[in-house]
């Protein structure tokens, strides 16, 4: 076989080797930006590779290397396609010069590669494909005794081994819990090559085990649980079974025999899969996993590798479960039950303070009901560290505050920003009376609704609807941009309102959320 | 050595968003990065106009992925511009693209690397084209690296950008969203307001509604300028051209002596990242050209 042709060949079987793990390789994609294409770019990069030489008459052993180098040039995707680019450089170099070549050679193209690849990055990062070129020719150059096949062998081995300690070098691959992307390509470039020389068939990609759970269920499913259950029972029909849950989800697997069967789907509704498997027999080994969960838990983990501690974190009081979503997803590390007649202690407020204290420097606590801020001031100072408090009166306020809030300033900063967002903030309220009261000259029968503007009673009377209108209007008296709307446990519902407001007040943005709080059955506010 | 426009070329890469440079400049080149939907892959502006690429985002669901030029495509620009003696290869953050490492890796086979500077804008968009615009300045009245190494500098540190999106969505999907992270918060109304810090995406400010956003540019804008013959400014939208219209109002009420470098559509590439009706305002004051 001409030299040109065994090249040919030993490209193909690592474009091959590649092409087996790709989708694996996108998969373990974190770093330096998580993209998820390291396995595609490097499949592309050496793709060109194989089309150049398909193409090629170069006559000779420099005119080949010059015309490898160059095609990997022009076809490198990506971080890891330049990295490998690099390396093919540093060995078709060498081997351009190389008289026979033997595992001595083998081993300074390995040296050569290795020294381009470091070369060409400014700054060099271990625990990445840079740390497995370097240790394959570290290995190389011990092991110029064997044949070019062995040699090639004990690469893959090594390489394997160096990938498995990607993740003690590189922060961000421990705690996503994966192995250096470029790493393991280039293992599996080598794998290919290895195979071709050793004349032996390509071997399997390594283990998908390798790669947690999570990672393999990256790929984004539309459905929210995996599910997975065994079914024992007499003449089970895999078949039957599978097209009734084909329609449930996706991913679907059911294997077994006639007396048990596994079944395996993605699906928004897993009760309605186990049902069809209890119909079917006796189901055990139920696992259920929510997959979108381990998605979040996943990306929390990435966040807290790249933001190890913030400037400030924000504890907030609540009460409703939608309000405390609301907060949580405004940026709140702690959202404290409480509000109106059940009022946090100072010792809940520290506690919760306290727990931010691994995440953030310093904190800003945003008591959210006039008779809790007298208790945050003492948590405050309890704390040992910088704590702020924003005398937010209301919930409504605590949002309002909360938009402003920036991780990466200081608390002081933070509460300055906060009071400033608060300036121009009308709230109100509807209430419900609990017996006949008269507030502020406004009276209300048990079971009415009353409303209030900025704590003051205003009006009062038995249709929400025109309790919560009277309310509203009393916030939009001045021009406003913005109403914001929190409806409460068990409201009635808001009729027209909506649209009649919309109606009067053009270019208001009307914001409406599902609060969920107790007693109150419409938080509002405008600004 | 004295450095002229005559002698020294320019080589961004298309994340300035400034396809007309060749145009403008004969000096001047721009490199393609790629935008792929699904196996479809287009070199960005030369093989996908901004408008396409916004109306094929519009009607279709696909998430585009994007990759740097290879080193090859660098290579050949290179190799291109060989009269020149000099060039410098002005690009997007390191920390948001590879593309500076495919440039990079071309200098270093050219036969005398030394005759590229790449150049780590630190930054994307308009504040690649208006470093590289000033640096122009310089060549066309006569440099030295000195010079240049100083204004590198000096935009680096001072150079402003404030920008909002409609969505976190492709900046945490494309996996740039850097210290913004967690700081999301899409409802409300929320604006997110942010910059762009040493290559990372850093969040400035978060506000309900787009007036609020609009008067924060003002008041940050107001704050870290002057007005001056010599404050360049620049404009960049991802297919929302009445904010941006917005914005060159407000720099020209503001800062009327100011200069605009140039008002530009995000292309593909960096829209893929940033989603439409992302909006940004770019400032740098360069009294030395």
């Amino acid at each position: 076989m001409s030299e040109l042709e065994t090249v040919r060949g030993l490209a193909r079987a690592a474009l091959a080797s590649l092409e087996a793990s790709r989708q694996r390789i996108d998969d373990l994609n974190v770093y330096p930006v998580p993209d998820g294409d390291t396995g595609t770019n490097l499949t592309l990069t050496v793709r060109g590779v194989v089309e150049a030489l398909d193409a090629t008459s170069a006559g000779d052993r420099a005119a080949l290397a010059r015309e490898v180098t160059r095609a990997a040039l022009m076809s490198a995707r990506g971080n890891s396609g330049v990295i490998l680019s690099q390396i093919v450089r540093g060995a078709a170099e060498v081997l351009a010069g190389a008289g026979t070549v033997d595992s001595a050679a083998l081993a300074q193209a390995f040296r050569g590669a290795a020294d381009a690849a470091y070369a060409a990055i400014r700054k060099p990062v271990e625990g990445t494909m840079l740390t497995v070129i370097r240790e394959l020719a570290e290995e190389a150059v011990d092991r110029t005794a064997d044949s070019p096949a062995d040699l090639l062998e004990a690469l893959v081995r090594r390489g394997e081994d160096a990938v498995a300690r990607t993740p003690e070098q590189l922060e961000i691959l421990r705690e996503a819990g994966v192995v250096d992307a470029g790493a393991a390509g280039l293992v599996e470039l080598v794998r290919g090559i290895a195979a071709a020389v050793a004349g032996a068939e390509l071997p399997q990609p390594a283990k998908l085990s390798e790669v947690p759970q999570e990672a393999v269920h990256l790929e984004p499913s539309q459905y929210r649980y995996c599910t997975t259950f065994v079914i024992e029972g007499e003449d089970l029909e895999a078949d039957a079974l599978e097209r009734e849950l084909e329609r449930l989800g996706d991913s679907l697997m059911v294997v077994g025999d006639r007396s048990a069967l596994k079944v395996h789907v993605h699906t928004d509704d897993p009760g309605a899969a186990l049902s069809l498997g209890t119909g079917a027999g006796i189901i055990e080994g139920v696992e259920i996993a929510d997959m979108r969960r381990q998605t979040e838990e996943r990306e929390e983990r990435l966040l807290e590798a790249v933001l190890p501690r913030v400037r400030c974190a924000v504890v907030a009081v609540a009460a409703g479960e939608g309000n405390r979503r609301l907060f949580e997803r405004l940026g709140a590390a702690r959202v404290i039950e409480g509000g109106q007649s059940m009022n946090p202690s100072t010792a809940d407020l520290l506690e919760a303070v306290e727990a931010t204290g691994q995440a953030a420097e310093e904190a800003v606590l945003l008591p959210d009901n006039p008779n809790v801020v007298l208790a945050a001031g003492q948590a405050a100072r309890l704390a040992g560290r910088p704590v702020e408090v924003v005398p937010t009166r209301s919930l409504q306020a605590g949002l309002a505050a909360l938009v402003a809030f920036n991780p990466e300033r200081s608390a002081e900063e933070n509460a300055a920003e906060m009071n400033s967002a608060l300036e121009g903030l009308a709230t109100g309220e509807v209430t419900v009376a609990s017996r006949y009261a008269s507030v502020d000259g406004i009276a209300a029968r048990e079971g009415e609704f009353l409303g209030l503007l900025d704590e003051k009673a205003v009006v009062a009377g038995p249709s929400f609807p025109e309790v919560a209108r009277a309310v509203a209007e009393g916030l939009l008296a001045e021009p406003r941009d913005l109403l914001t709307l929190l409806t409460g446990q068990d409201a009635p519902p808001l009729d027209g309102l909506l649209g009649e407001l919309a109606e009067g007040h053009p270019g208001l943005e009307i914001d409406v959320q599902e609060g969920g709080q107790p007693h109150y059955p419409l938080l509002l506010s405008a600004e | 050595m004295n450095l002229t426009a005559a002698n020294t070329a320019l080589v961004v890469d298309s994340t300035a968003d400034f396809p007309e440079a060749p145009e403008r400049f004969r000096n001047w080149r721009v490199v393609p990065l790629y935008v792929r939907f699904g196996d479809e892959s287009y070199r960005d502006y030369v093989e996908l106009t901004p408008a396409a690429f916004y109306e094929r985002l519009r009607a279709a669901p696909e998430t585009p992925a994007t990759s740097q030029p290879t080193p090859g495509d660098f290579l050949a620009a290179y190799e291109e511009l060989a009269g020149y003696e000099r060039i410098f290869s002005v690009h997007i953050a390191g920390k948001l693209s590879g593309t500076i490492e495919s440039a990079r890796a071309a200098a270093g086979v050219l036969d005398s690397p030394e005759r590229v500077r790449t150049i780590d804008s630190g930054s994307a968009s308009a504040a690649i084209a208006m470093l590289a615009l000033a640096i122009q300045r310089r060549l066309e009245s006569g440099t030295t690296d000195e010079e240049v190494d100083t204004l590198i500098e000096r935009y680096r540190a001072e150079a402003g950008l404030l920008f909002t999106l409609e969505t976190f969505e492709y900046l945490m999907r494309g996996g740039r969203v850097g210290r913004a992270r967690g700081w999301a918060g899409e409802l409300l109304h929320i604006k997110p307001i942010l910059t762009i810090a040493d290559g990372e995406v850093v969040p400035v400010k978060r506000v309900r509604g787009n007036r609020k956003a609009f008067l924060e540019f003002a008041t940050a804008f107001e704050a870290d300028t002057h007005d001056s013959p010599s404050l360049r400014v620049g404009i960049a939208h991802a297919d929302a051209p009445e904010r941006a219209q917005a914005l060159v109002e407000l720099a020209r009420r503001t800062r009327p002596a100011a200069e605009i470098d140039l008002v530009t559509t995000l292309g593909p590439v960096v829209g893929a990242h940033a989603g439409p009706g992302t909006v940004g305002l770019f400032w740098f004051d360069d009294p030395g050209s």
